[in-house]
């Protein structure tokens, strides 16, 4: 019965980690969208290097992003930014939220499993080009 | 160029079709963003992380009714996402004429989902190996329709492990979830029954588009401006088209299907063969 409580929660937790990701950057890319149309009076995309997504590594693009939007003053681009970033979030705190659990349970097989897909994650996100 | 709006509304009605179809939003968006000037390879990056979403949102509701193996698709998920930065660094580097023909090549295997009727719903008397007892790959859970619950063990987990690592690279090259494949590869391979499979096929999605995504993102290739109104469009799309597709008959659906995968295969061939 224990097992069974315990399985459960899990689920939930998944499950409200996704619900509330997707639904927080689908809101905050169309919050992006509209703010891009009433600052320049079109929904032209560019596609130039400065409108890619692109930083040292993830979290340090994650990390400006943050500073630049605490300092006030929010572009739609960065806005825009924002959205994607916790769409991104959204899978890996997922993961994060599984290591917890399986280490809680003290399950080591699912545990060391979970940590490989979180480590491989963790560094694909670091990688820079 | 396409604008933002324009990929909105085109993003709605792929995710619709995506859905009712079982292609996936991507699938769709990616040919025909590229026949409105869209370089491939950044609609490759701007799909990755729209599966993101889109698989998130379904995979959420299947989650919290315990019908997907979380345990299965974290296992599963250990090849995927290596296949999925591989793809990804590939496509990185490729000549774009490559990947319209390796696009279409792989929506041939789109045609794997049309057989699914063939397949047991409910796979009977499986021998687990030891392996996958090791694992702990079984589950039950209770199905709707059949108004009862099923309980199932999976097999064969040292076969379809590293089978997934090829659906991963497809996805991650090609900007897709491959959920046809992958499917095929857990009723076929692991003998999971229908509703496990589909599910555990989305919660994997998410996460392998993420390792995708994340080599784009390094690359330079992602384009919020593209993404976003993707993510957005196809998401709402998505949902509507899950709500009616059981008011579909089988025979519409399937005629869809037919007309829109040679479509987007004869589009993709013209595309890499134009390509100066």
């Amino acid at each position: 019965m224990k097992r069974v409580l315990s399985v459960e929660k899990l689920d939930s937790l998944i499950s409200y980690i996704l619900i509330f990701g997707v639904l927080v950057s689908l809101a905050v890319e169309t919050l992006g969208i509209a703010g891009y149309y009433s600052s320049n009076g079109s929904l032209n995309i560019l596609f130039r290097p400065s409108f890619a997504m692109k930083g040292t590594n993830f979290f340090s693009y994650v990390w400006k992003l943050i500073q630049e939007l605490s300092v006030g003053g929010w572009s739609p681009m960065q806005v825009l930014s924002c959205g994607i970033v916790v769409l991104m979030l959204t899978p890996y705190l997922r993961v994060v939220a599984s290591v917890l659990y399986f280490g809680l349970t003290r399950n080591p097989k699912y545990l060391l499993i979970t940590l490989f897909v979180l480590f491989v994650l963790t560094v694909s996100l670091l990688i820079s080009k | 160029m396409i604008d933002m709006l324009s990929v909105l509304i085109i993003s709605v009605f792929a995710g619709f079709l995506g859905s009712l179809t079982g292609l996936g939003g991507g699938s769709i968006m990616i040919p025909v963003l590229v026949a409105f000037g869209v370089p491939v390879k950044y609609a490759i990056a701007a799909s990755m992380v729209t599966i993101i979403a889109t698989s998130s949102g379904s995979a959420a509701s299947y989650v919290k009714e315990r019908i997907t193996n979380v345990k299965a698709a974290f296992y599963l998920e250990m090849f995927t996402i290596v296949g999925a930065i591989i793809g990804a660094t590939i496509t990185s580097f490729i000549a774009p004429r490559f990947l319209y023909f390796f696009f279409a090549g792989f929506l041939l295997t789109s045609f794997l989902g049309l057989s699914g009727h063939m397949r047991r719903e409910f796979p009977k008397r499986v021998r687990q190996d030891r392996f996958s007892k090791w694992l702990e790959l079984d589950g039950s859970y209770y199905d709707e329709a059949a108004k009862k619950t099923i309980s199932y063990k999976i097999k064969n987990a040292q076969i379809g492990g590293p089978c997934m690592l090829i659906a991963g690279l497809a996805a991650g090259m090609l900007g897709i979830g491959a959920g046809a494949f992958k499917v095929s590869i857990h009723e076929l391979i692991l003998k999971m029954p229908s509703k496990v499979s589909t599910t555990t096929s989305n919660f994997i999605i998410g996460i392998t588009a993420l390792a995708g995504a994340s080599v784009y993102f390094a690359s330079g290739l992602l384009f919020v401006g593209l993404a976003a109104p993707m993510a957005v469009g196809t998401t709402v799309g998505a949902l509507v088209g899950g709500k009616i597709l059981n008011r579909l008959p089988n025979r519409l659906i399937r005629y869809l299907f037919l007309v829109i995968v040679v479509a987007l295969i004869a589009q993709m061939l013209y595309e890499g063969i134009t390509l100066p």
